[in-house]
């Protein structure tokens, strides 16, 4: 449970920070789709950007998690799960 | 480290036991307590919130006093009206609050913390609704512990369903400072929310309902990361809640009004209460900790049996560090509350407070961006001018409806051909395509400076005078 939080929390908070510097300082109508200009509503936008931000930010942090798993969680013989 | 090559798998003992910090902790059921400390803590509770939910809903001049309109990319806040071109003051308004922080921090320990945070404030509200469906902290603990019951199954449903209710109301209203709280309210009855407000009010509605219900001081003690960092704006001479081991040790039962001296005691009676009330579960006498968010639970807590046992008050209480080496009273505490960490925080963050304002006092309440037509750089027309092609942007800061006048000078003979006025309403802003025409003999070939003037004609100490560039070829 810690391990899901320690992933899912920072991540979160860093998105928050990063959805708000990125959207005081881009318009969600100056963005670009594929080539299109978003048709969204910005509401919308703003939404997907958030969560965008989120699972990158995630992704991060289950990296740090990872690679911070120490020996004894490597280490673990084949098959003798606990 | 060993010579001798390791060859089976030892047992490593992990550096830090992660699982056993979250899983094998017990439910805090925090005692319930009165006193000054419980009175001003409720105070907070009470004024936050009747802001929170209240100042939603307040009108003003036609409109929400404070809304923060993402779709419009403005905010709201009384008479002010910012735009994204303002989001200097909103930088300028988190340094102040940093700055407060780390102020309040280093002179009186957690008092965020302890009174003033959401997470704490919700879960003293979630706890008071726990405490008033299912009894005081022993009869909480038994309910815990007592197989699932017709008693047990109404109980829970009733609890649960209070802090739903409550929940979704945070919701509710966490998503009406974004978007307009009347419409928000009328759509939510004829079922017309549009998905994204709905998603954001379970959003808002499940955090507060996590966080306050079933997490409480799981948040402080593993997911804030001001408690992580908040150790290092003590100092010896900040006010933190303190045991005065001193005056308690050795602890110990008695009876009422036995003179600790003639049992060759401390004044602590052990009597455990200071544990029961504390949100965070840990016991104040085995030091500051930095679990401890400062409630002052505790304070109260053993206040009140040291007047029980006729004992003075304060054996808990707010001190400093030096303050208990020293034996110090609320004299010398008080007077070492001027020290080099505190002036400095203090003139800086007063600095920043006086341009913060005096930048409000004087935010421009007309603003214009020129932009030349990129398409058509100059061209002659009839009568042998020249003529450059511009698109102003003007933006209506203030709270009421502009009509402005357009003006242009800088060359010999220069006019404008399009529109000379522009109108804008409050809080509004509009782009307009302006030709400007010189003679080609007033200036020099390629670049010449020119300036636009933007007036209201309702008051002419409304105007902007904006630079741009009138090209001649
Ligand atoms: S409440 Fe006071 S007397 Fe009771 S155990 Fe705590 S410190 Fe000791
Ligand atoms: S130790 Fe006292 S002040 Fe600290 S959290 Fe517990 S009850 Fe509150």
């Amino acid at each position: 449970m810690l391990k899901v939080l320690l992933v899912l929390w920072p991540s979160f908070v860093v998105a928050g920070i990063a959805e708000g510097v990125f959207f005081t300082v881009i318009d969600p109508r100056e963005l670009y789709l594929f080539g299109e200009p978003v048709h969204f509503s910005r509401l919308a936008t703003y939404s997907i950007g958030f969560l965008g931000f989120w699972i990158v930010c995630a992704a991060s942090s289950l990296m740090t998690w990872f690679l911070m798993l120490g020996p004894s969680d490597l280490n673990r013989p084949r098959g003798r799960q606990e | 480290m060993t010579s001798k090559p390791q060859v089976a798998p030892i047992e490593f003992k992990p550096k830090f036991d992660e699982e056993s910090l979250y899983e094998v902790h017990k439910k805090v059921h925090p005692r319930a307590v009165s006193g000054i400390f419980a009175t001003w803590r409720w105070a907070l509770v009470w004024i936050t919130q009747l802001i929170f939910y209240g100042v939603c809903w307040l009108p003003w001049n036609g409109r929400q006093a404070v809304l923060f309109d993402l779709v419009e990319r403005k905010f709201y806040i009384f008479g002010l009206v910012f735009w994204p071109q303002d989001v200097f003051f909103l930088a300028i308004l988190l340094i102040i609050s940093a700055y407060s922080l780390f102020l309040f921090t280093a002179v009186g320990g957690r008092l965020w913390c302890g009174y003033a945070c959401p997470q704490t404030v919700y879960t003293e509200i979630f706890t008071w609704i726990e405490q008033k469906i299912e009894g005081e902290r022993n009869a909480r603990i038994k309910l815990d512990a007592a197989p699932m019951s017709a008693r047990k199954f109404r109980l829970r449903a009733a609890k649960y369903g209070a802090w739903t209710v409550l929940s979704l109301w945070t919701g509710f209203t966490f998503v009406g400072y974004f978007t307009p709280i009347q419409t928000l309210w009328t759509s939510t009855w004829s079922f017309a929310l549009g998905p994204w407000e709905t998603f954001w009010m379970f959003f808002y509605g499940a955090f507060t309902y996590l966080f306050a219900g079933h997490m409480r001081e799981q948040v402080c003690k593993h997911m804030c990361p001001y408690a992580r960092f908040q150790g290092v704006m003590f100092d010896p001479d900040t006010l933190t809640i303190t045991y005065d081991t001193e005056r308690g040790e050795p602890r110990g039962a008695r009876k009422k009004g036995v003179d600790p001296k003639a049992i060759a005691k401390g004044e602590c009676v052990d009597c455990g209460i200071c544990v029961q009330v504390c949100p965070t579960g840990i016991d104040i006498r085995d030091g500051l900790q930095y679990e401890c968010i400062g409630c002052a639970a505790c304070i109260d807590a053993c206040d009140q049996v040291m007047d029980k046992m006729d004992y003075p008050k304060g054996l808990i209480r707010y001190s400093t560090e030096h303050a208990i080496e020293e034996h110090w009273g609320w004299r010398e505490i008080l007077g070492h509350i001027v020290r080099p960490r505190v002036v400095i925080y203090s003139v800086v963050l007063g600095a920043i407070c006086v341009a913060f304002v005096w930048g409000i006092a004087t935010k421009p309440v007309l603003r214009v961006d020129v932009i030349r037509d990129r398409a058509t750089l100059a061209r002659e027309v009839e009568g042998g001018l020249i003529e450059n092609v511009y698109r102003l942007h003007v933006i209506n800061v203030s709270e009421t409806g502009h009509r402005y006048s357009i003006g242009v000078s800088g060359l010999q003979g220069i006019d404008l051909a399009s529109e000379r006025t522009i109108e804008v309403p409050a809080a509004g802003a509009k782009s307009i395509s302006v030709q400007v025409r010189v003679p080609p003999e007033s200036g020099k070939k390629g670049s010449n400076q020119i300036y636009f003037d933007v007036k209201s004609l309702a008051d002419e100490k409304i105007s902007v005078h904006e630079k741009a560039s009138f090209l001649l070829p």
